[in-house]
């Protein structure tokens, strides 16, 4: 009979892809203000624009720190342990 | 940053008359597409409040649901954004001598350039449709005598007030500059070019 390797994926990894993620959204924002700031007509209206989009992502990224922080990171998924996570609550419909 | 008192390759005596950005309409469809795509999910998380909060609470699906969240609507935000920055940066500058084009398209690409009134040819106004009816808004063509083919000033407010302001404007540069080629041709030249 085949047996199917256990593989563990340790939760941590999720991070990583967050963490790539932020970096594109990081970088891309840059260029966004850059753009803006260089291009942009001079003014408060700039200004207010500007504080605008930085203070939303500020809000969004301090939002999801928060609440990515109360999980436990250093646990792992595999075959073995899905029927340890498994709970009939979580999908009601099913 | 752009200043509108100076102006690139500002010309003495030449002082802005219409600054022209595309309608607040194209405005009011990003925000409600942002608003649909904000509004949309939250409402869902709200109507299905304790399966949500299950999951949530939940040890694996849990930070999976934050990070598919975050990264969700970080890219609305970031989506939402671009869009505002290509609205803004695509603006239109007619002076006393000129009429600046200034189109960023996405991120990368950006396109700037200029026409002397002289040149201008025809100026032609169009409002097609009821949105652009009702909302006053429209396209103007500014065709030019040269290759450079014809400006475009996209879904801009009133376009028929800034296609009798451009006619005006090319009317009134023609007569100053004939009055400068009276007076000695090499100034008119240094102006054309």
């Amino acid at each position: 009979m085949l047996e199917i390797p256990n593989i563990a994926i340790p939760m941590y990894v999720f991070l990583f892809v967050f963490g790539a993620y932020m970096l594109f959204y990081v970088i891309y924002n840059l260029f966004n203000i850059y753009h803006l700031i260089r291009y942009g007509v001079y003014g408060f209206g700039l200004y207010l624009i500007v504080t605008i989009f930085t203070g939303g992502t500020i809000i969004l990224v301090a939002g999801s720190t928060f609440l990515l922080m109360e999980y436990d990171w250093t646990l792992s998924i595999s075959s073995e342990n899905v029927p340890e996570f498994y709970n009939e609550d979580l999908f009601p419909a099913l | 940053m752009m200043r509108l008192d100076h102006l690139p390759n500002q010309r003495p005596d030449e002082h802005v008359i219409l600054f022209l950005r595309r309608h607040w309409f194209a405005l009011l469809a990003i925000v409600a597409a942002f608003i649909l795509l904000v509004g949309v999910p939250l409402a869902v998380g709200l109507y299905f409040e304790e399966t949500v909060m299950d999951w949530l609470a939940h040890p694996v699906i849990g930070p999976l649901l934050v990070i598919l969240g975050s990264i969700y609507f970080l890219s609305i935000w970031l989506f939402a954004f671009l869009e505002f920055t290509d609205y803004y940066l695509d603006t239109w500058i007619i002076t006393n001598e000129r009429i600046i084009n200034i189109e960023q398209e996405g991120l990368f690409n950006r396109t700037a350039s200029e026409l002397d009134l002289a040149a201008v040819q025809d100026t032609t106004a169009e409002i097609r449709g009821i949105l652009q009816t009702v909302f006053t808004y429209g396209q103007v063509y500014v065709q030019t005598a040269g290759e450079k083919g014809r400006f475009h000033f996209k879904n801009i407010d009133n376009p028929e007030h800034v296609k009798e302001l451009v006619t005006r404007l090319v009317e009134e540069d023609k007569r100053r500059l004939s009055a400068l080629g009276a007076g000695g041709h090499g100034k008119v030249k240094s102006v054309i070019k």
